[in-house]
């Protein structure tokens, strides 16, 4: 039991899932509203998005360093695939189009990963380029506008897993299929970066990447991969934004990276590289959803919210520095014991 | 005997520039074969021919009889060469069952991962040196002697015949170093053949059979270790003739100017009531092991570790040294013990490097710094200690290890300080600059400057010191005069 504590105390989502815990327990104390029915499907449809990019996030840091392109790569494929939906007259089942979105978030991606394969530039920088191209490409060249889905997306946006409705305020909440495609997505995620040796490969990369290169691993093709992938998940998310708003909206992709980064630096995944899993994905989100969604529940004006947001991301990076601290101050006290 | 390896003839230019010259290096089964020489003689390049990471523009690669026109990586890994890197090759964020797992799970073109079988893999390895360790913990909460120890039982997993073994002693501690010894020992008996990449005169009498000498990219000797001596060694190394005789001559306690620092019974955290007075044109040495206070006892010297209890003298008068700032004016300086993280701005040119801690007085009245005054300045001090550079506009890390010492002693040189503390001067810096420092240190004191030399290597303190005080768990337990001043005695005072 104990060994148990001492594990969980290391690990940074354990200290995420307390803060989720007690902000739940705070807000539900204040308004009674928080565990109610509606607003915790309300919270799991929230964290669809940026629960799908926070995986883009976590790839990019564990093996090579931030990537910032996600929301624009999703913005211009999701724009692309609807496009040529109409453009084809296609009525078919609605993953096609997902499938035709995820070919260009492989493109757009193969373009971030070829530059930072080759020329060795740093991910950010490359990143915050090929944003910049992809946005003008986007508003510029395409003057994409707002516009509605196409048919097939519109039933598949109809569709949901799940409705409830809160007795006492009368208030209802849908969870839409899209949920499935993150589980999915998650899943999928999880068996790769935990058991495969190209999944290992993305975290031997972050931790020493001549060492990965001397033990075998292919860490061109590897981080090449990565930011296809990564392409190819922002287009989903992108998709999935698309049809839980009924609409296609251009302008309403761009400056979601920064949260998405927050969330998961403060699941615990290092700006340099090398740690952090799916699991302080999740949480990460989830916290930073609630924050968003729920503390206007309690009271707390939209303003402060961001108040909050600051203030939990500056305490969820403090935490690994409070586990060194406690691990270095159980150290002292086992060295003391061995010298007297 | 047979050989294991024999490459003859090895040329490799890069860019213009003859790294190996023509290099010959013969090992035989079952030795232990030192390589040595100064940073920069081509070690790390025919290493790298050997493993295959370089392809030689001229000679011949023969391993274990068999000969490679053309050799790979993978071709030197099947061959049973196995290089065990500084750096140790691990990944400090992953378990130390898939640190020593992946190489072989790799090498047999495995896609998925089975627990099972990474477990095998780890208890198979760290059985072949009887090494303990937690498999399941992540490998930068290790120390270094275990993460080398996961170098060394991964590489023995490839069924290595030659280990290739690249300055492996540079982080360890003593404890360390013996064990690892043992452990290359046991090896040989095994009839593992390990090149040994040192530059450390005492580590290469001890452990290896025979030696090979590289300078400046060309073969200088080959032979077998009994037929070496230091001098020779240092000799062959450099080019240069040293006279160690000199610098290990102590002066007597009266020959000694005024004094300049004592401490009265200091405690502070990590050490207890010391006492030491230091003259005018003294080396004290303080040494211990780590540990024992030596770090923070010159650190209380600086203003970095406040006392708790006890006095501190400087020319007589009671000072409380309360920060770096105060130790400065009172004309101590300290060069910190990691020369590379602490001292320098390595991407930094020279002359910054030299000059920025003496900015405030270069820049005079008017608070606006001269560029001509600052580079006479700099100009001076690399002249003076005689820093290896054509141009002090690079950046520190073009300069090798002695050089880059220097260049941190120039910057505390520049303020004329009374009390100069050094702490582990020479870590990692090869012979011929280590010589060129002692000789500094022996000159500035002949100028009436005192010096206090903080360090763990006793060869180190016999040598350069005039007296030493020896720490062990945060007390002193002797101090050893001129003359006492011996390995012997070093051993009896530390128990």
């Amino acid at each position: 039991m104990k060994n148990l504590m001492n594990k969980l105390i290391k690990q940074t989502e354990f200290w995420v899932f307390m803060i989720i815990i007690v902000l739940a327990l705070l807000i539900q104390a204040r308004s009674g509203a928080f565990f109610a029915n509606n607003n915790i499907v309300d919270i799991m449809r929230s964290m669809i998005c940026p629960a799908l990019y926070a995986v883009c996030a976590l790839l990019a840091f564990v093996s090579t360093g931030p990537d910032v392109s996600f929301p624009l790569i999703a913005a211009l494929s999701s724009y692309l695939a609807i496009v040529i939906t109409y453009g084809t007259g296609y009525d078919g089942p609605w993953f096609v189009v997902y499938l035709i979105g995820m070919f260009f978030g492989a493109l757009m991606g193969a373009l971030n990963g070829f530059i930072i394969v080759k020329y060795k530039f740093p991910s950010l920088i490359v990143t915050l380029g090929t944003s910049s191209l992809f946005s003008g490409i986007l508003l510029g060249a395409f003057e994409a506008e707002r516009m509605e889905l196409p048919d097939t997306l519109q039933r598949f946006g109809s569709m949901n897993l799940l409705t409830v409705s809160n007795e006492k305020t009368g208030l209802g909440s849908a969870l839409p299929m899209t949920f499935l495609i993150l589980i999915v997505v998650y899943l999928i995620a999880y068996a790769v970066l935990n058991f495969t040796m190209v999944g290992r490969g993305v975290y031997a990369i972050g931790g020493d990447e001549i060492s990965a290169e001397r033990a075998g691993f292919d860490v061109k093709k590897i981080r090449f991969g990565i930011f296809v992938i990564n392409g190819m998940i922002a287009a989903v998310a992108g998709l999935c934004y698309s049809v839980m708003s009924m609409k296609y909206l251009p302008t309403e992709f761009a400056g979601g990276e920064m949260v998405v980064i927050a969330a998961i630096v403060l699941g615990g995944a290092r700006l340099t590289g090398g740690v952090g899993t799916l699991k302080g994905c999740l949480l990460g989100t989830l916290l930073l959803t609630m924050v968003t969604n729920s503390l206007i529940l309690a009271g707390i004006s939209v303003y402060w919210q961001k108040v909050f947001i600051g203030g939990i991301i500056i305490i969820g990076t403090a935490i690994p520095a409070i586990q060194y601290f406690l691990g270095g101050s159980r150290g002292k006290k086992v060295k003391g014991g061995e010298a007297a | 005997m047979e050989n294991i390896l024999s490459v003859k003839g090895i040329k490799k230019s890069f860019g213009g520039v003859h790294a190996l010259k023509g290099v010959d290096l013969t090992i035989r089964k079952g030795e232990i074969h030192c390589l040595a020489g100064e940073n920069g003689c081509g070690k790390s390049t025919i290493i790298k021919v050997i493993s295959g990471f370089y392809q030689p523009d001229e000679g011949s690669i023969e391993i274990d009889g068999k000969g490679y026109p053309v050799m790979t990586p993978s071709d030197a890994i099947r061959a049973g060469v196995q290089v065990i890197y500084q750096d140790f090759s691990i990944f400090p964020n992953l378990t130390v069952i898939e640190n020593l797992a992946f190489n072989q799970v790799l090498a047999n073109r495995k896609k998925l991962v089975n627990r099972k079988e990474f477990r095998r893999i780890a208890e198979e390895a760290v059985a072949k040196i009887n090494f303990e360790v937690d498999l399941n913990a992540l490998v930068e909460t290790l120390p270094v002697a275990d993460k080398q120890l996961i170098a060394i039982s991964r590489a023995l997993l490839e069924n290595a015949k030659l280990i290739i073994m690249d300055e492996p002693t540079t982080a360890l501690t003593k404890k360390e170093v013996a064990r690892l010894f043992e452990i290359i020992a046991d090896l040989k008996k095994r009839g593992i053949t390990i090149l040994f990449v040192s530059h450390k005169l005492d580590e290469v009498f001890e452990i290896s059979d025979s030696i090979t000498i590289l300078r400046s990219g060309e073969n200088v000797i080959s032979c077998p270790a009994s037929e070496m001596n230091e001098e020779k060694f240092a000799y062959y190394m450099t080019g240069r003739h040293f006279d160690t005789q000199q610098l290990g001559q102590k002066k007597k306690k009266g020959a000694f100017g005024e004094t300049v620092l004592e401490c009265e019974h200091l405690s502070a955290a990590g050490f207890e009531d010391v006492s030491f007075q230091l003259h005018q044109g003294e080396i004290l040495g303080i040494t211990g092991q780590l540990g024992s206070g030596r770090t923070e006892l010159s650190l209380s010297l600086f203003g970095l570790n406040r006392p708790v209890s006890g006095r501190i003298k400087v020319e007589g008068n009671e000072v409380d040294i309360r920060d770096v700032t105060t130790a400065q004016s009172l004309g101590i300086a300290l060069v910190p013990e990691d020369r590379l993280t602490e001292g320098l701005f390595l991407p930094q040119s020279i002359i910054r490097n030299i000059t920025v801690t003496r900015l405030d007085g270069l820049a005079g009245k008017t608070g606006i710094l001269n560029s001509k005054t600052v580079t006479e300045e700099s100009e001076k001090w690399v002249k003076e200690l005689g820093v290896a550079t054509k141009n002090h506009e690079l950046p520190v890390q073009t300069l090798s290890g002695g050089n880059q010492q220097k260049v941190v002693l120039a910057r505390w040189l520049a303020n004329r300080p009374k009390v100069l503390i050094l702490n582990g001067p020479t870590v990692g810096v090869d012979i011929g600059a280590k010589y060129d420092i002692h000789t500094l240190l022996h000159q500035l004191a002949e100028e009436g400057m005192a010096v206090i030399v903080v360090s763990d290597d006793t060869a180190e303190v016999i040598a350069t010191c005039d007296s030493a005080i020896i720490m062990q768990g945060g007390r002193m337990t002797g101090r050893l005069e001129s003359q006492d001043l011996t390995e012997a005695n070093l051993a009896k005072a530390a128990i």
